[in-house]
């Protein structure tokens, strides 16, 4: 999670900061122009950390919002006076966020490397409207002809033809994007993004409509460059279909990456180091002219470099890391705290002729089962048996070719995996799947957040205290509540198990589907884990897939025996235990053995 | 009609010539797993390289006779300095990187060939037209140029199919530790496979040198349509990038026709169409 930054980066921005401010005391028009255009492109740069280093979309099309912001100001400005400097800014922000809100309406569908073409090929196409065609005097460029202004019954209040108050309005407007980026990051809504980045599966398991968050990431982001671009139009009043290029894009993403993406301050550190490393090698009289007729090849060899030598950015230089909290020693026996709580009436859960074919080859067929409400349900099954599929198909990370699933009557079938989660099903993966670098009680915050997801939600408060609240209930419930600390990475893989139980209890599910929690656990983490499971279902319904017989039967009411997709037997353990098919099919060898009897 | 002849022919023919840079981003891509923003940089600069030799040898393929063994070794190298270190770095860092390369080749292009753009000639003897039908005749050297490119297509993927480096090469594509489990160094077969990708898109510059003449920025085009065919085609699948360089070299040749001012727009929006049928590509795996 996004942390305050610490002192030495506050004391670095401090000194920036003054001297910044300082600045046209002391220098001419012409560092004063520089710096300004430094100080937009870092408001551009910082929008597309939000993208990038918060929410995990590398989006390779964000010049286009820089674009878009800019040209809006040509669209507001009368051909002879000025444009009210609201309105010019206004409709930067507008257009930005209007064309973000379209291109993120297809690109936030797709992920990774196609996401990464989508909103290069949007860019493009914006690039070529713009080029192409005469809605603003294509390939040439257009002129503003009077910069905007703010006036007041005629007296000039704000003027950004002004050198100095230009200035001091787009400084005004970085130090404000950085401390409202940093407030809505670090806000509820900020925290969903942080985890969709770390772990996008997870958190739409745990009932988060990721494409929503994703779309809305996209669009403030897309808001906030047109607002950069609607200042870098009132720079030399000039705007031109290269802002919408490609190589812009690139050289933010550049700049974000060589900052230090995902911490916010670090891609403002690298707009300015690029920057000024380009003013560097451009002048003639510093450098000799060799170097500054080629100088592109001077700051292509620097970020070859810098890529090679510090993958955390120059941010990483600043940013120390600080120690971590000494691990607690673990995997003691922390049962103690495991209390008898009251009978809580949880949700059953049941499937109707459930089936489901990978090409044409029948992964579950016809199965129809009632698990009831309040009690532990395993399902076991050879490998192959299709039991990851079927619980699949009860959490909607696939979908049935026909039948239904019904929780308490209601029936679920065909709804997104975020939608079933928020009716009461949360459900662990096969592989441990959880934030690894958040902490533990972050872990259990987000699932705990989950409760009331209304997207906007940028105040804490009025869930905070049973927020909290169940987040205790969770860690205790589960004895972690000593580890709430420790970053969920490091810890053992049946912490880990036992930390995505905790997480689903804090985001208050009812139906609990666990696909193998006992898996790669030693004899005494199983049973605790058994302990944990059994206290579990006083308020809560469990289906786990397990294939450790002991636990199972030390665990189970009811057991479920799938064989090559079809229901072989369903009742209680001794009734499995005669089930004579049952031995037949699957048990036999383990039954002669004497292993399960 | 000779119009639709004309350009079925033209997109028939850029197609299949950018099917060379397309095969090559989607092999460094699908097997490497780099996103390489410097591809088009090798398309520019074997262009460059194609008007220096043929002022030399007179002749454009005693021009690629050198200059593809040349990019072979080029992207050899590069892979060795450069690309190797990114394997196990997330696809930002890739991007940074090559868009760096893409900076410095830029530049070095400046240096050496100056910034005004170059026409190669066409071999004397593939200079002429060849009369097709009454009132249409086409160059002889396109004609020859698509000959060439699928000549070069089908060799591809005999190599791939049916030779032990290629089974080799789509091992390392399918597992790469199950590769290196067997005794075989995977980093000499993706060096080998990035070193095939630059001298594919070097060529399809060489080939195409006579026909678009070489200027700066020449390869930014071929970098951001390759990325879409790769899209179109399905990440990996050179089949896809068949298939997407057609359609792609097609629907540009009739898009500048029949709508001039959307034509540059249209592959995009043909991209979108793809993407929404089919999100992993035409010939990709889900």
């Amino acid at each position: 999670m996004l942390a305050r930054p610490n002192p030495s980066v506050v004391i670095f921005f401090l000194i920036l900061l003054t001297g910044l401010v300082a600045l046209p005391f002391v220098a001419g028009t012409y560092p004063i122009k520089l710096m300004t255009r430094i100080i937009i492109l870092a408001t551009f740069v910082l929008s597309l950390d939000l993208l990038i280093g918060i929410t995990g979309l590398v989006s390779f099309g964000h010049g286009a919002f820089f674009g878009c912001g800019a040209y809006a100001v040509y669209f507001v400005s009368p051909e002879s006076e000025a444009a009210n400097a609201f309105v010019a800014l206004g409709a930067g922000i507008a257009l930005g966020g209007t064309a973000a809100l379209v291109v993120g309406a297809f690109a936030t569908l797709t992920r990774g490397f196609y996401f990464i073409m989508v909103t290069l090929a949007a860019g493009q196409m914006m690039f070529s409207l713009f080029h192409d065609t005469d809605i603003a005097k294509g390939s040439d460029g257009a002129f503003v002809n009077v910069k905007p202004e703010l006036a007041f019954h005629g007296t000039s209040l704000l003027d950004f033809s002004d050198w100095h108050q230009f200035y001091y309005v787009c400084l005004f407007v970085l130090v404000a994007a950085y401390f409202s980026l940093f407030g809505l990051v670090r806000s509820p809504l900020g925290r969903v993004l942080q985890g969709i980045r770390a772990n996008e599966v997870r958190m739409s398991a745990l009932g988060y409509d990721t494409y929503r968050y994703k779309l809305a990431a996209f669009t403030v982001a897309g808001m906030l460059a047109g607002l950069a671009g609607a200042l870098f139009a009132s720079i030399d009043g000039f705007v031109t279909p290269e802002l919408f290029n490609w190589h812009q894009s690139g050289l933010a993403i550049m700049m974000v990456v060589l900052g230090g993406a995902g911490t916010l301050y670090g891609p403002i550190i690298g707009a300015f180091a690029y920057a000024l490393l380009e003013e560097l090698l451009k002048s003639a009289s510093i450098v000799g002219p060799l170097i500054a007729d080629h100088w592109r090849l001077g700051t292509g060899m620097t970020l070859v470099l810098a890529v090679l030598m510090s993958p955390d950015g120059l941010a990483g230089f600043l940013n120390w890391k600080r120690p971590r909290a000494i691990r607690a020693s673990s995997g003691g026996p922390q049962g103690e705290n495991i209390t008898i709580r009251a009978m809580h009436v949880s949700k059953a859960l049941s499937t109707e002729r459930l089936s489901k074919n990978f090409d044409g080859l029948r992964a579950i067929s016809d199965i129809s089962i009632r698990f009831a409400a309040n009690r532990v349900h395993a399902i076991i099954g050879p490998n192959g048996a299709g039991k990851t599929t079927f619980i699949n198909l009860l959490s909607g990370a696939i979908a049935a070719n026909a039948g239904r699933v019904l929780i308490d009557n209601r029936d679920v079938t065909g709804w997104p995996a975020h939608r079933i989660a928020r009716a009461g099903l949360g459900r662990s993966f096969q592989l441990t799947n959880i934030f690894s670098k958040f902490s533990v009680r972050e872990n259990c915050a987000l699932a705990a957040q989950s409760r009331k997801a209304t997207m906007w939600r940028l105040l804490d408060s009025p869930y905070e205290a049973p927020e909290a609240r169940a987040v205790d209930r969770a860690l205790s419930v589960a004895g972690m509540a000593e580890r709430g600390d420790l970053v969920a990475g490091e810890m053992s893989n049946g912490e880990q198990r036992q930390l995505e139980i905790a997480m689903l209890v804090a985001s208050g599910a009812d139906l609990l589907v666990l696909d193998e929690p006992l898996a790669g656990m030693g004899p005494e983490e199983t049973q605790r884990v058994v302990a944990l499971l059994r206290d579990l279902a006083h308020d809560h319904t469990i289906i786990l897939i397990e294939h450790d017989m002991d636990a199972v039967f030390a665990v189970a009411d009811t057991l479920t025996v799938l064989v090559q997709g079809e229901l072989l037997a369903h009742g209680r353990p001794d009734e499995i235990r005669a089930n004579q098919a049952v031995l037949d099919a699957y048990l036999g060898r383990e039954a002669k053995a004497g292993a399960v009897a | 009609m000779s119009l639709v002849l004309i350009q079925l022919l033209n997109g028939l023919q850029s197609g299949l010539l950018i099917f060379l840079a397309a095969s090559g981003l989607t092999l460094v891509f699908g097997i490497l797993g780099v996103i390489n923003l410097s591809h088009g940089s090798f398309y520019m600069l074997g262009a460059y390289l194609a008007l220096t030799f043929t002022g030399i040898f007179g002749d454009v393929f005693l021009a690629l006779a050198l200059g593809i063994p040349l990019a072979f070794l080029g992207g050899f190298l590069i892979e060795f300095l450069f690309i190797r270190h990114l394997y196990n770095r997330d696809h930002l860092q890739q991007v940074l990187l090559t868009f760096a390369l893409i900076l410095v080749f830029n530049e070095f292009q400046q240096v050496v060939w100056g910034s005004y753009p170059h026409s190669i000639p066409a071999p004397s003897y593939l200079a002429d037209s060849v009369r097709l039908t009454e009132g249409l005749s086409y160059p002889v050297y396109r004609l020859a140029l698509m000959a060439i490119c699928l000549a070069l297509a089908l060799s591809m993927v005999l190599v791939i199919q049916k030779t032990r480096v290629g089974r080799l090469i789509r091992a390392a594509e399918s597992n790469r530790e199950m590769v290196e489990a067997l005794g075989f160094d995977s980093r000499m077969i993706f060096r080998l496979v990035f070193a095939a990708g630059t001298a594919l898109a070097a060529t399809a510059g060489m080939l195409a040198a006579p026909i678009e003449s070489a200027y700066p920025g020449v390869g930014d085009r071929v970098l951001i349509v390759s990325f879409v065919i790769v899209v179109i085609g399905g990440i990996g699948s050179i089949r896809g990038a068949f298939v997407g360089s057609l359609l792609i070299g097609l629907a540009d040749a009739f898009g500048k026709v029949f709508i001039p001012q959307f034509s540059s727009i249209i592959i995009y929006a043909l991209m979108a169409l793809v993407l929404v049928v089919r999100p992993t590509g035409l010939f990709g795996r889900a």
